[in-house]
């Protein structure tokens, strides 16, 4: 029997009288990538946002399982917190800018990263930050320039490569390629898949991009006005959608 | 063995002043390691459906489909998962794969997927593409430059890679010219006579003779 890494009961979270999400259940499973799917205002960056801690939901229970070790994340001290967020999840914004410092670095961000999980060795954060910057296709000359230089693309492989270092266990991903060009897309796409695949990556990702999800995800989940209205393997959702507004959200895509 | 049993399907289009179309009603039928069975019927009647509903694409209204002991109808989306990993493999009709990503990429992914190390994914998937006569200046192109017939053997290589016992084929030989068709018929063959279970949709007469499918014909099963 695997256990879920991490498991979600009746979450809600609500801004004064106006819903975020409501009552949302799921369960995600080691090396499982799920895709969260939904028209804008329906909920799906205040549920990730709850669930990676950058908001305190009103009630439900968030429990993470890593490595035998079960987290109640939302009946830990403010600092037990901050440490399992800081070692085991990751986050990567839609908008590079809001998870890069713009005034440091790349190899600054990278190395920032490394020393807030404990590297001290000056050597070795430069070397695996020169790793890394290879990894995710930056050439390893660009390792003392400042990322307000980069391309947007780039910028985005460098936020991938900051989060992903430090072997985070759950990576939680708002519109990843959201703001790139579309050739730029595909290379970023690419990038997060083999990333996924090599290191086993379990991942949370929010797009409305219904290709990015078949592509990327294993399992998504439909949300409206802050609810899960269809949940399943992508492809199933996708191609065999139940509910009403998944077969519009579907029969809406453009196919070139 | 798969075993399809009992099993009904329909879609309601929603959109459409909530029509409700019934695909199949009581829908029965197995396959034994080693058989090739054929799905048969006009377009629309429901053949690659069927496929779908046993890889787990589409949600089976009633009845079951029973692989490995387990019941596809049943199974959470994690044991589906896990069940297409370990044992079934899929051959869609067209091919679907991140662009940019090279062809002998696409098909080390199921292997690399399930741990295989990537010396040994790396030569199975050279001779493969060797055995489906995949000229060597594509092997690190993106597919989604390739001719429909190259990008079709790309897509028989992925689902044919790995040795899982069930496989699934949509049209796998309709793109291709009688050379390579014979290859792939060659390379059915082969599987089949390592005990795999097959359910396929064929065209032409000629891959339904050479494979000597047992014929299913869904004209007859599903009319009641």
């Amino acid at each position: 029997m695997i256990i879920p890494i991490l498991k979600v009961t009746n979450l809600s979270k609500s801004y004064d009288n106006i819903v975020g999400c409501k009552n949302i259940s799921m369960s995600l499973y080691p090396g499982e990538v799920l895709g969260i799917v939904g028209e804008s205002g329906s909920g799906k960056t205040t549920l990730i946002n709850c669930l990676s801690g950058n908001l305190e939901p009103d009630r439900g229970k968030i429990i993470f399982n890593i490595n035998n070790k079960e987290t109640d994340f939302l009946n830990i001290s403010e600092s037990e917190k901050r440490k399992f967020i800081r070692t085991d999840l990751a986050f990567v914004h839609q908008n590079p800018r809001d998870g890069l410092r713009l005034n440091v670095s790349a190899g600054g961000n990278i190395g920032e990263k490394l020393m807030s999980v404990g590297y001290r060795h000056y050597g070795n954060i430069r070397s695996l930050a020169t790793k890394w910057m290879n990894k995710v296709e930056i050439d390893k000359s660009r390792i003392d320039d400042l990322p307000i230089t980069f391309s947007g693309g780039m910028l985005q492989r460098l936020q991938i490569a900051k989060n992903l270092i430090t072997s985070p266990n759950v990576i939680f991903m708002d519109e990843p390629t959201g703001g790139l060009d579309v050739s730029v897309q595909a290379r970023v796409l690419d990038l997060i898949r083999s990333l996924v695949n090599e290191l086993n990556l379990t991942v949370i990702i929010v797009s409305h991009d219904l290709a990015v999800i078949r592509l990327l995800a294993d399992k998504m989940i439909v949300m409206k006005n802050g609810t899960v209205i269809e949940s399943g393997l992508s492809d199933q959702v996708l191609e065999d959608p139940q509910q009403e507004y998944t077969q519009l959200l579907v029969s809406s895509v453009l196919n070139v | 063995m798969i075993e399809v049993k009992k099993v009904n399907k329909s879609f309601t289009l929603f959109n459409q002043n909530n029509a409700k179309i019934t695909v199949f009603k009581n829908l029965n039928f197995k396959v034994n390691p080693g058989e090739i069975v054929a799905l048969k019927g006009p377009s629309g009647i429901g053949k690659s459906s069927i496929l779908k509903m046993i890889y787990g694409s589409y949600i089976i209204d009633k009845g079951a489909i029973i692989i490995n002991n387990k019941n596809i109808a049943t199974l959470s989306a994690q044991e589906i998962l896990k069940l297409r990993k370990t044992s079934i493999g899929y051959v869609s009709q067209f091919l679907k794969v991140i662009p940019r990503i090279s062809a002998l990429d696409v098909i080390m992914e199921p292997l690399l997927n399930s741990g295989d190390n990537k010396n040994n994914a790396y030569k199975k998937s050279i001779k493969l593409l060797k055995d489906l006569n995949i000229e060597k200046n594509l092997w690190h192109l993106s597919p989604l430059t390739f001719s429909g017939g190259e990008q079709q053997r790309i897509n028989i290589a992925r689902g044919f890679i790995k040795d899982l016992p069930y496989l699934l084929l949509d049209e796998p030989t309709a793109s291709l010219d009688s050379r390579n068709r014979d290859i792939i018929i060659n390379l059915i063959k082969a599987k089949s006579n390592r005990g795999v279970s097959i359910i396929g949709i064929f065209h032409d007469e000629y891959s339904r003779k050479k494979l000597n499918v047992r014929e299913i014909d869904l004209n007859i099963e599903t009319k009641h």
